[in-house]
């Protein structure tokens, strides 16, 4: 075991082992505990949003706007995995922006954790939350390219002001859970696709979120490098609320239930 | 299965440890896309502030070498020898100098040194010439061992005489005189001669039968302004056979041209009784006294500060275009506006900053340039000069560029939309 402190707290590194990312018993503070004990870790409540309109709430708009989510009412539980299905257009990946603090939609609420509605936190307090609560895997990955595996990994830890060694040592750990401990200073051009999404996949835990969302995350990968992945996808859903958006029934098959959504309406929750 | 640790980033962090990695991040991408990979944009950037940085060090070289013209000892020498300041041995003081021997000798072995490009005693002595059909006029003749390069003894050429002293022939005095003089426009004057004319020595200070002719060379403007001083330049074993100095090789000073410490090393080791003295040419509070100099210089920086600021913002807010998705990326992971903001503009100016040193690396090359063109053309030495204080110079006014420039990239980052950018 390899143990570190930042801080006043006391981080534990276990083994090195693949996909061992699950956590072990809660050790943080009032409020993260509180977080764990909550039924729900992300709601949304009426939750409509207009492409193209002007963007404030209430307020009319002139243009041609499109609708992306019609009334949305979504609960997802901690811990649990909720797959999100339906044809492109269906309001999928506007869902988990919406989770994630990436856009304010036009109407509606949105609770993730115990925190006040996202709808009414300031850009700089969504970035908070979305830095230390919420993870985001991408379906081409978005890692940069002039940064190594292990910088892009440590990168939401440079926001968080942690120290540079702790980084390395966070970054590298996440990597060899995620079998990629012989690449960490490989830049993301000298890995394949699956390679990418792993780190992808490790920058998103870095900061050790409460919520993960996964928009298409096998979407660029072949059947067998997407089964890794989704293996991975398994390992961190123990007990990590995830998000994942799809149209792939292998995918899908990870989650504890799949939403189905139409025209930006839930047309089957899954329960 | 050993279990993933819990890790809070909410309390753990530092605001010096957020901002010291937010430039180490900075630093590292530009680096990275400097050297690894294809970024023409920042290339391009880098190449428009290095060219107009080297351009203003070029035009602020030539201005420093007008205002320096007027007001520098009138050598281009780099390290000056001089009798040491000490108790005459003269009853009465002033009557007679103290002056360097066996400055033929020495000179040579300092000429021989490394790091030394060359190096020449200099007499100086009042003699009286006259012309076949004039009267004869009192001039400071200026004895000098010329090469082949273009070097200023005072004020005039010495590549107008024939390069070296064979008149000298290793102290015996006996080889052949050239016969040669260069003469400043004002003693030209006074003697109401030109180029092509006879000039022979006469007065009541010549031996007895030393007074072999000399034709003048070139005459040529010594460049201290209207009170121009009639002075003209000879071989100096010439001139020290015609003052008698030849016995002892006397000189006043012996000036050195080459790299300054080397030469000053040399010159200390022929002469560790003399005083040797590095010469510090160039100085860029000259600038100020000079009005023409000042307002070139002037211009030169304003219309640099103008056309880098200009360069700057086009290229980089090319380069931030191109660099929306990462920006994208770095709001998604949990950057602040600020962050992101801060990366784009630690990006430009080190960009400039990196341009800002190879412009005047391209500056000095060119001031190198201006004065081969100008020697090999209009002007007898070197019109440019180069100071190290160019450096910090350079550096500020790419700053200063950078700093005019930095808010176009910075609106263009923060234009950029994050749904649209990861949603690609």
């Amino acid at each position: 075991m390899t143990r570190c402190v930042v801080g006043s707290i006391e981080l534990t590194y276990g083994p090195m082992s693949d996909h061992a990312l699950r956590r072990t018993t809660p050790q943080a503070g009032p409020t993260t505990t509180d977080e764990r004990e909550s039924p729900t870790a992300v709601r949304l409540e009426d939750v409509t949003h207009e492409y193209g309109s002007s963007g404030g709430r209430g307020r009319s708009s002139e243009d041609r706007t499109v609708t992306a989510l019609r009334d949305v009412t979504l609960e997802v539980g901690a811990g649990e995995t909720v797959g999100l299905e339906g044809p492109s257009g269906s309001g999928k990946s506007t869902i988990l922006h919406a989770v994630s603090g990436l856009l304010v939609p036009t109407a509606g609420r949105i609770q993730v954790l115990d925190t006040a509605d996202l709808t009414s936190l300031s850009d700089r307090e969504r970035t908070r939350l979305r830095r230390h609560h919420v993870g985001i895997v991408f379906q081409r990955f978005h890692l940069l390219p002039s940064l190594s595996a292990r910088a892009n990994v440590a990168l939401p830890l440079v926001q968080a002001g942690i120290d540079r060694s702790t980084r390395r040592q966070r970054a590298e750990s996440l990597l060899e859970q995620v079998g990629l401990g012989d690449r960490t200073d490989h830049s993301p051009g000298e890995l394949s696709g699956g390679e990418r999404q792993r780190v992808a996949i490790a920058r998103a835990l870095v900061t050790d979120p409460d919520v993960i969302v996964a928009d298409e995350p096998t979407g660029e990968l072949d059947t067998a490098t997407g089964a890794d992945v989704l293996d991975l996808l398994t390992d961190i859903g123990r007990d990590r609320t995830v998000l994942v958006a799809s149209h792939d029934d292998a995918t899908l098959a990870v989650a504890d239930r799949v939403v189905t959504l139409r025209d930006g309406r839930v047309v089957d929750d899954g329960r | 299965m050993a279990g993933d640790d819990r890790f809070e980033t909410t309390t753990a962090g530092s605001r010096r440890a957020r901002w010291w990695g937010v430039l180490t991040v900075s630093v590292v991408r530009l680096w990275k896309r400097a050297t690894g990979t294809k970024s023409r944009r920042l290339a391009a950037t880098t190449a428009a502030v290095a060219l107009t940085i080297a351009l203003l060090i070029v035009v602020t070289g030539i201005a420093l070498g007008l205002a320096d013209g007027a007001t520098v000892d009138r050598d281009d020498a780099d390290v000056r020898v001089a009798p040491a300041e000490s108790d005459s041995l003269a009853a009465v003081d002033g009557v007679e100098k103290s002056q360097l021997g066996e400055a033929n000798a020495r000179a040579e072995r300092i000429r021989n040194g490394d790091g030394v490009d060359h190096a020449s005693p200099v007499l100086v002595e009042p003699v009286a010439l006259e012309s076949a059909d004039g009267e004869s006029k009192r001039i400071l003749l200026v004895g000098v061992v010329p090469d082949d390069e273009s070097r200023t003894v005072a004020g005039l050429p010495t590549d107008e005489l024939e390069s070296g002293d064979p008149h000298y022939a290793d102290g015996s005095y006996g080889g052949p005189r050239r016969g040669e003089i260069v003469l400043s426009a004002a003693a030209a004057d006074r003697l109401e001669v030109e180029a092509g004319d006879e000039l022979t020595p006469g007065g009541e200070r010549l031996p007895d039968g030393a007074a072999p002719s000399s034709t003048v060379a070139a005459v040529e403007t010594a460049g201290d302004g209207e009170a121009e001083t009639p002075v003209a330049l000879i071989h100096l074993s010439e001139l020290q056979t015609l003052s008698g100095a030849a016995d002892g090789e006397l000189a006043d000073q012996v000036l050195v041209w080459g790299d300054g410490a080397a030469a000053e090393s040399a010159a200390a080791d022929a002469y560790p009784e003399a005083t040797v003295q590095s010469v510090d040419r160039t100085n860029p509070a000259s600038l100020f006294e000079d009005e023409l100099a000042f307002a070139t210089s002037l211009l030169a920086l304003i219309v640099g500060v103008a056309i880098c600021a200009s360069f700057v913002a086009t290229t980089m807010g090319m380069t931030v275009n191109e660099d929306r998705r990462t920006l994208a990326v770095l709001e998604s992971v949990g950057f602040t506006t600020r962050s992101r903001l801060a990366i784009v503009a630690v990006s430009t100016l080190l960009t400039t900053v990196c341009g800002a040193l190879v412009g005047v690396a391209l500056g000095a090359g060119g001031i190198y340039a201006v004065n081969r063109i100008a020697s090999a053309t209009i002007a007898p030495g070197a019109v440019a000069e180069l100071h190290p204080l160019f450096v910090p110079y350079a550096v500020g006014v790419a700053l200063v560029a950078g700093l005019v420039a930095v808010p176009y990239p910075l609106v263009v980052a923060a234009r950029t939309s994050v749904l649209t950018e990861v949603g690609r």
